[in-house]
């Protein structure tokens, strides 16, 4: 028991440097920073991940090779290289200082976006040729006929191995530490250099945080697979269905 | 083409191969405005690669083929291809209709995205196709809760969503158990009582012999022999369409 009163003391004495870190005196940082990051990297890395797909499914291998290039480099490089090279190298390359903030942000959702764009194009190719067929036989351009036809298919059957990378993303915001990130594994840190005597406590509050975080996306996208799913099966007399707000944002014509 | 009419689909000197294999060998023949050709024949014999080529799902190698007055293969932006598609009916196999969408969505999708009609009037134009093929009542149900009958009769309206001047028919009723095939065959009456010009690859021989204006026989990708039903079924010309119908006869 003493362990958990520990703990509570720790969160007591530290709550708003793990709530925000040292805001206003210093960046955001502590949770609020991890949520920011985790929401800014998913929000840039999903449509960039599906433009990515569409690209690497293109006839033109212009747009095919770049992408491959990518994948190749996410897929053999640990993402903690790729952001210790950006770190350094970027602002080298470009003759300003970046913000750690900003070196993670991109370099995470690039990073993230080469995995998605893997997910996206085995989900398109599963689909049934006769799909596209029958979309371009009833005029739809190659886009449109993406758009209205193939991505709510191929985005719906593979919710589950999107919403992995997402929980890989929220889980990877964790090596902002090593550029001084001042998110939740930063704040931890911090605590814990100044206690030294409890890493135990300080680390288990840090794995209940991300634990709570990853499960709530986990259960929202559960939710949303089920509501999107049931509004592709309504049977019931017409009007339930289009009342729907899962519906309305995905299956609207 | 028999003399009246003139022309919506026509072949002219049509040639595709697969490798080395030829799947269409100097294809030239003409659908009339108005007529109803089915397409018949040995299985990989053609047929199926022939009615592709119309809209363009399939490329050939030489020749031409116009619809409605158009080149269809002709060097053409794709959204000039795009427009001349979207006046193209095809009705596959496999329905493909859109499983995510209802059976109102289905047959609305085009209009609304491809034509830009307005979501209202293509509402009302899909509900009145829906009871054209005798599904108003299914209008909310998705494609996995529709028969294989259904279904097919659903992608038909979807097809004349887009108003075509022409109705292509691949295999419509292959897939389908044989209690289904009647509610789709009779639409497809409908369709050509209607006036329609259709072109169908089947192997529905009372289809044909009922509603065709012209039976074309395929055989390693040539057209071999072109007649009235009634000349082809009671005396075909060419051997292997004697053969072709001996066994269907057996079967």
């Amino acid at each position: 028991m003493t362990m958990l009163a520990n703990i509570a003391d720790i969160v007591r004495e530290n709550w708003l440097l793990l709530l925000i870190g040292q805001y206003p005196n210093g960046p955001v940082g502590g949770i609020v920073a991890t949520l920011m990051l985790s929401a800014l990297g998913i929000g840039l890395a999903f449509p960039l991940g599906v433009v990515l797909a569409l690209a690497s499914l293109s006839p033109w291998r212009a747009l095919r090779w770049p992408v491959f290039a990518l994948i190749y480099l996410a897929r053999g490089i640990p993402l903690l290289l790729i952001i210790l090279w950006v770190y350094f190298l970027l602002p080298v390359l470009i003759g300003r200082n970046v913000p750690g903030f900003v070196t993670m942000l991109v370099t995470l959702s690039i990073y993230q976006a080469a995995f998605i764009s893997e997910i996206v194009r085995s989900g398109i190719q599963a689909l049934p040729r006769g799909q596209m067929d029958a979309a371009r036989a009833l005029g739809h351009s190659h886009l449109s006929a993406m758009r209205w036809v193939v991505l709510p298919q191929a985005l719906f059957n593979t919710i589950p191995s999107i919403l992995s990378q997402f929980v890989s993303t929220i889980k990877d915001t964790t090596l902002g530490y090593v550029i001084n990130v001042p998110e939740l594994t930063f704040a931890a840190g911090q605590i814990n250099n100044r206690l030294l005597t409890k890493p135990f406590e300080v680390y288990a509050i840090l794995a209940v945080a991300y634990f709570i975080v990853c499960w709530t996306l986990t259960w929202f996208a559960h939710e949303l697979e089920r509501r999107i799913a049931a509004s592709r099966t309504n049977v019931t007399a017409a009007g339930g269905a289009s009342l729907s707000p899962a519906r309305a944002a995905t299956a609207e014509v | 083409m028999e003399a009246s009419r003139p022309e919506m689909i026509g072949f002219n000197a049509v040639n595709k191969f697969y490798g080395s294999l030829a799947a269409l060998v100097d294809v030239t023949e003409q659908v009339g405005r108005g007529e109803v050709v089915v397409v018949c024949g040995p299985s990989g014999s053609g047929k199926s690669t022939l009615i592709r080529t119309v809209n363009r799902l399939e490329e050939i190698h030489s020749g031409s083929i116009a619809f409605d007055g158009r080149d269809v293969h002709a060097a053409m932006s794709s959204s000039q291809l795009n427009r001349l598609r979207s006046r193209i009916g095809f009705v596959f196999q496999s329905f493909n209709l859109f499983p995510h969408l209802s059976a109102l969505e289905n047959v609305m999708l085009s209009p609304v995205r491809v034509n830009g009609t307005p979501r209202a009037e293509a509402r009302e134009k899909a509900l009145a196709l829906l009871d054209r093929v005798g599904l108003s009542a299914k209008r909310d149900s998705f494609p996995s809760q529709l028969s294989g009958g259904q279904q097919q009769r659903v992608a038909i309206a979807r097809a004349l969503a887009m108003e075509p001047p022409a109705m292509l028919f691949d295999e419509p009723t292959s897939a389908l158990d044989p209690e289904m095939i009647g509610e789709v065959l009779s639409v497809m009456r409908g369709l050509a009582g209607d006036g329609m010009t259709m072109m169908c690859v089947t192997h529905e021989m009372a289809f044909a012999r009922d509603v065709a204006d012209r039976v074309w026989f395929m055989d390693e990708g040539r057209i071999v022999e072109t007649a009235p039903p009634d000349d082809f079924f009671g005396r075909p010309q060419h051997p292997r369409a004697q053969r072709f119908l001996s066994e269907l006869r057996v079967r």
